[in-house]
């Protein structure tokens, strides 16, 4: 059999053509694999390995005694998550720091969209605006929170401040560097036209900034929960921010280790919408296949 | 330079398309030195004729196209566009580039339509234009693809439609087949010949292709480098429609060996 196959990748080598009876993975792989064709999948193997940490992690963890309130068990965390979605607790701290996160994103969002555009589009601001920018870019973000608190209360707003602070920069930089990017031939063509201003912006410049701008976006989904998690911590009386502080307080690490899955959860979550949406809006960008109707 | 002279006497009175006067373009670079890219070009383009510029890299010949198409400002000189000077960008003059220049985010529809969204023509009426010009360049049945899906010459074919759309009186082609394999470059200059004759247009086109000068020219003027001037404007006297195998008459022939001879007569690498 893989003498057979050997030589079979031999003769296609030479002719370039694809053998009737190679499957996708076959493809993929150099050397014939012996393991079974189902393993073979790449989701299959992710799975199977992390079965294998999770395993290990278990009896490791039982083996060597080690207390709870440094590591807990994986079927302790697991017991944890279900007991904390079962009463509903967890449910409501995700819903509140997810609204802080996403109402912090779409604000940094279009804050960010609107003033890249105007640094991109106008010297004067450009020239008046862009130090602040630098500067406040060199500072971190996080430092800020005390302060936002003060002046915000310990309610929603002051989270949804941090978190469109935090989120806000990454745009702004994708957002110039995306609308500097066009094609100088395009914009000749533009010119060409006697194009204005806003037609170029239209039509070239902030299509051509799309695949930037999802790269800010995000870059911003992530930073939207880490702005509102850190203002949580910083002063809150609710949240899965608020939530981690009094389980760590009470040394209750199963729990944590769960609002850490949750928080990943929501992470992920925000990261395949922006995808999502990419690749509605970016369609035509090299990255993905071309689309045969 | 006699030659020059004795061209543009001769076509003096006559309402010229494009008459360009004395142009000179002097650049200024990075590090300060002043290049002189046009010295006194003068150029007068009658009405639908279809005039090659030839000449090696660094001959200006760009430049040129640039400053009549009004991307450029020019130093001194004078070029006129029927009988307005040139100062800017004009609704009359479609321009096909090097490269197809195609938005990857619209369809060839769309693309060849920007003109007409651009200048805030009668998009109904222009779009059965424009499906008529897919039409004419090859492409009917492609105007809902996206460019990515079209190879290079069908891209560049897009190109020429988007240049026409908007009814120029003047196409300007800053060396539109460069890119292309050379199979593909000659139906596409058979092609642009029948397109070029149908939509009766002026054309200033540009190459460093002698036998490509020739073969679509009525005029082929040589332009050497360093500084660019026009060494000569040579008639291209051959029959049209002219097909590929007029390219190996003793004729056509001559007219290649006659334009390289200027190109090397003024120090050119072979």
């Amino acid at each position: 059999m893989l003498r057979l196959r050997s030589e079979r990748s031999a003769l296609r080598g030479v002719r370039d053509e694809p053998l009737p009876a190679a499957t996708e993975e076959g493809e993929r792989s150099e050397r014939p694999s012996r393991a079974p064709r189902w393993l073979r999948s790449n989701k299959i193997q992710i799975f199977f390995f992390t079965i294998g940490i999770l395993l290990v992690w278990q009896f490791v963890n039982e083996a060597l005694r080690v207390p709870s309130y440094l590591l807990p068990t994986p079927t302790a965390i697991a017991r944890a998550l279900y007991s904390g979605l079962v009463d509903g607790l967890f449910i409501k701290s995700a819903f509140i720091t997810l609204i802080e996160a996403v109402a912090g994103f779409l604000i940094a969002a279009c804050a960010g969209i609107v003033l890249g555009t105007a640094i991109a589009q106008f010297a004067i601001v450009e020239r008046l605006v862009y130090p602040y920018v630098v500067g406040l870019q060199s500072l971190p973000k996080v430092a800020i929170a005390p302060l936002v608190i003060v002046w915000f209360g310990y309610g929603f707003s002051s989270k949804i401040v941090v978190s469109a602070t935090i989120a806000f920069f990454p745009v702004l930089v994708n957002v110039i560097v995306g609308l500097k990017s066009a094609d100088a031939d395009q914009l000749d063509l533009m010119r060409s036209l006697n194009a204005s201003r806003w037609q170029k912006l239209r039509l070239v410049q902030f299509p051509a900034a799309l695949p930037f701008i999802f790269a800010g976006l995000d870059v911003a989904a992530i930073f939207s929960v880490l702005g509102a998690i850190v203002a949580e911590f910083v002063g809150s009386q609710a949240g899965l921010g608020n939530l981690l502080l009094t389980f760590n307080s009470n040394l209750d690490i199963s729990s944590v280790f769960a609002c850490l899955i949750l928080l990943g959860l929501m992470g992920t979550g925000l990261h395949f919408v922006i995808q999502l949406l990419r690749r509605r809006m970016v369609f035509w960008s090299g990255e993905d296949e071309v689309r045969k109707p | 330079m006699s030659t020059v002279l004795n061209a543009d006497r001769s076509i003096v009175g006559s309402p010229a398309e494009i008459r360009i006067t004395d142009l000179t373009m002097r650049y200024r670079t990075v590090s300060g030195d002043s290049v002189l890219a046009l010295d006194r070009v003068s150029l007068a383009i009658q009405p639908r004729e279809f005039v090659c510029v030839v000449g090696t890299s660094g001959c200006g010949k760009t430049t040129l196209l640039r400053i009549i198409a009004g991307l450029v400002r020019h130093t001194a000189g004078r070029v006129h566009l029927r009988d307005r000077e040139i100062s800017g960008p004009s609704a009359d003059v479609g321009i096909v580039f090097q490269g197809p220049v195609l938005l990857p985010w619209k369809t060839v529809l769309e693309n060849v339509m920007i003109p007409v969204v651009v200048l805030a023509l009668d998009r109904d009426a222009h779009r059965r234009r424009a499906m008529e010009l897919l039409d004419l360049v090859g492409l009917s049945g492609f105007e809902d693809k996206y460019p990515k899906e079209l190879s290079g010459g069908m891209q560049q074919r897009a190109s020429i439609a988007r240049a026409l759309v908007h009814q120029p009186s003047l196409l300007l082609m800053d060396e539109p087949f460069g890119a292309l394999d050379a199979m593909t470059r000659e139906t596409m200059n058979l092609e642009l010949q029948r397109i070029v004759k149908d939509a009766a247009i002026t054309v200033l086109f540009i190459t460093h292709s002698i036998q490509e000068a020739v073969f679509l020219g009525d005029r082929v003027v040589v332009m050497t480098p360093r500084p660019g001037r026009i060494a000569e404007s040579m008639t291209i006297d051959l029959p049209r429609p002219r097909e590929l195998d007029a390219m190996s008459a003793p004729e056509f022939g001559s007219y290649v060996r006659a334009v390289r001879r200027l190109l090397n007569a003024r120090g050119m690498t072979h």
